[in-house]
């Protein structure tokens, strides 16, 4: 029952926090001086065909009349428009999520099965030098590698030397046939439908952007859990009462991993939300045509419409991640239970 | 190990105690002296003299890269495009035939500019307004809490979208992305500021000035905000750093800083076609120099947190 209150409390605080980005976000898109009807008109357009262009899109209206506008359409879930594809932003940002978010799922879930032991082997090696250096060492590594570079040299060396896995260039190969649309995540959906040399080809596309994001966003995930656990593996007395009492090394590492990964549940969240956005770079190496991707289009164009709703998904999307991560928080602390009422 | 930040804590129990001990700097570490203090410290810390190092010769080769190559970092050569490292290119030549040692070690001029100027003016602005957002006044309190409500929106923005909608928006060029990543970068140095001062301003010394007759702007301005700048001095290396980052990434997309000029993101994206086609000395080597850079700041941020850690002060 608790947790429905928790969760309803944090509910309510999420809405000032919505209209602050949307006003923010509106504000943002309205001050760039980039006109789009310019870029719709194309370069040899006269005034006249300009103004209507204006005219039509409503930019002649005083900048609240706009403001008005937005936020009418946003409360029911109207985007408006992308000047460039002529659909509502909602159903193109609905046909580019599901690629990014089947890429950034797949990505952080590995990065935390790999992360947190390779954190606790660190934690444990605080004596043997050998394991704490080694995942010392690769944490600043990590953390100095651009992301996109990394995946031009992954590219380079498996692709142009070895040739072992597919060309960079989007989510599927063009030599199969694509999956039956139901999630709109390719390798999900050939899964599904049992379309065999779709998911073939689909794994075969993931394995270089995978090996990148893992390989960049793993590095706070063995950080924090490292520290997190050397805290309360050396540095709590219910741990040195365990020891005490007897228990054995596992089961002491077992109740020390329970007090250890909620940090590190923070983190996940953290970049989650973070890479939401932040995935464009490695979406762009690998022509992936995700969510990114999409966001850098429509800021070329200067298209309003597709960057409003952009921003205000993935900004809603963080804010969604975070109570989620405070909802784990509170099923995994109970001193957290006990005080929330 | 003398590196390892979080690792060799104090036996459990007594980290609360040395804690609380340490406020004010003991007698002994002031009679050594600061400077003494932190060389003893630098010399038994490797990666921290690493960092430092790197961050020299960074700053070195923003105030000379330019003229430091072999050849000049924007000169095209169209006899010699694409060709491999050797005697004459070091680093070879990228496809309009530029000197690819020259423009590398030229790129810091324009990333570490970009950088260590956004960094600055985002702490200038933070580190005031996390002092600021302390306040102990019934207006105060309102004012503090209204800020860090903004600053969570702010936060709740994708980072690079931002600075990408702010860049393309207001035209390519250094200054839009200085303005770009103050705005990204100082909520950080807010809330770094913010909680260390709360912890100062309940300290004897703060008391005591309160008590002596100084004005809450005087105590706030020469006592809590010199002592709570610790954080933000570690907070600002990492923020070089991720600025460096950005700065080439948005280069990358060609929203930042556009060739011919000698940028690292730039260098990297214009090679990235010869990449594919097996020419890899391009986009190679101002990824290095880039990733080096960036290990510089970090490695610098992680020593300081280290040096400034209480616990650590024996």
């Amino acid at each position: 029952m608790r947790i429905l209150w928790y969760t309803a409390r944090r509910l309510l605080y999420v809405i000032p926090q919505v209209v602050g980005i949307s006003l923010v976000t509106f504000v943002i898109v309205r001050l760039l001086p980039s006109n789009p009807a310019y870029a719709l008109a194309g370069p040899a357009a006269t005034q006249e065909t300009i103004n209507t262009i204006e005219k039509r899109l409503g930019l002649n209206e005083p900048i609240w009349t706009q403001y008005g506008k937005y936020i009418r359409d946003l409360v029911q879930g109207n985007f408006g428009n992308s000047f460039v594809s002529g659909r509502p932003v909602l159903s193109d940002i609905g046909d580019r999520l599901p690629a990014t978010l089947e890429l950034l799922a797949l990505g952080l879930l590995l990065a935390f099965l790999i992360g947190v032991p390779l954190g606790v082997l660190g934690a444990l090696g605080r004596g043997r030098r050998i394991a704490g250096r080694a995942s010392l060492g690769y944490g600043l590594l990590a953390g100095a590698i651009p992301d996109f570079w990394l995946g031009l040299i992954l590219v380079y060396a498996f692709y142009t030397k070895l040739n072992i896995v597919p060309a960079p260039l989007g989510q599927l190969g063009t030599d199969v046939r694509a999956p039956r649309n139901i999630t709109g995540a390719v390798a999900l959906d050939s899964l599904l439908t049992g379309n065999w040399a779709a998911l073939q080809s689909a794994l075969g596309h993931l394995v270089l952007p995978l090996a990148t994001l893992v390989f960049v966003y793993m590095a706070p995930i063995v950080k924090y859990t490292r520290s997190s656990i050397e805290d309360v593996y050396y540095g709590s007395e219910f741990i040195e009462q365990y020891r005490a009492n007897g228990l054995s090394h596992r089961a002491i590492l077992v109740r020390a991993l329970r007090n250890g990964l909620p940090p590190v549940i923070t983190i996940v969240g953290v970049l989650f939300g973070f890479l939401l956005g932040g995935l464009v770079l490695i979406e762009q190496v690998f022509a992936w045509g995700g969510f990114g991707q999409y966001a850098v289009q429509a800021i070329t164009n200067s298209d309003f419409s597709a960057v409003e709703g952009f921003v205000v998904v993935a900004a809603m999307f963080n804010l969604f991640v975070y109570l989620i991560v405070d909802l784990l928080y509170f099923i995994v602390d109970p001193r957290l239970r006990a005080g929330a009422t | 190990m003398t590196h390892d930040l979080p690792t060799d804590p104090p036996p459990a129990g007594e980290t609360g105690h040395v804690d609380s001990a340490a406020g004010p700097p003991l007698t002994v570490a002031v009679q050594r002296g600061e400077l003494n203090q932190f060389t003893v410290f630098t010399r038994s810390n490797r990666p921290f003299v690493i960092g430092l190092a790197i961050v020299a010769v960074s700053i070195f080769l923003m105030a000379f890269g330019p003229l430091l190559g072999t050849h000049n970092p924007t000169a095209e050569d169209f006899n010699a495009t694409l060709t491999g490292p050797s005697g004459h290119h070091w680093f070879g030549t990228d496809q309009n035939g530029r000197d690819i040692f020259s423009r590398t070690i030229a790129a810091p001029r324009i990333d570490l500019y970009i950088a260590l100027v956004s960094t600055f003016l985002a702490m200038a602005l933070g580190v005031p307004l996390g002092v600021l957002a302390t306040g102990t006044s019934r207006l105060g309190e309102l004012v503090g809490e209204w800020m860090l409500r903004a600053m969570d929106v702010i936060q709740a923005f994708p980072v690079f979208i931002l600075a990408l909608a702010l860049v393309a928006g207001f035209g390519p060029s250094a200054v839009n992305v200085i303005i770009a990543l103050t705005v990204l970068q100082f909520p950080v140095f807010l809330r770094l500021t913010r909680g260390a001062a709360l912890g100062v301003r309940g300290r004897t010394f703060v008391e005591a000035a309160r008590i002596g007759g100084a004005g809450t702007g005087g105590v706030m301005l020469r006592h809590v905000l010199p002592n709570s700048i610790g954080p933000a001095l570690v907070g600002a290396s990492v923020s070089v750093a991720q600025a460096v980052l950005i700065t080439a990434g948005l280069s990358f997309v060609g929203a930042g800083i556009r060739p011919p000029t000698p940028e690292w993101g730039a260098m990297i994206s214009d090679g990235a076609q010869s990449l594919i086609t097996g020419q890899w000395w391009p986009s190679v080597f101002p990824g290095v120099g880039l990733g080096i850079v960036v290990l510089g700041y970090a490695l610098v941020g992680d020593g300081l947190r280290l040096y400034l850690d209480p616990s650590r002060r024996q």
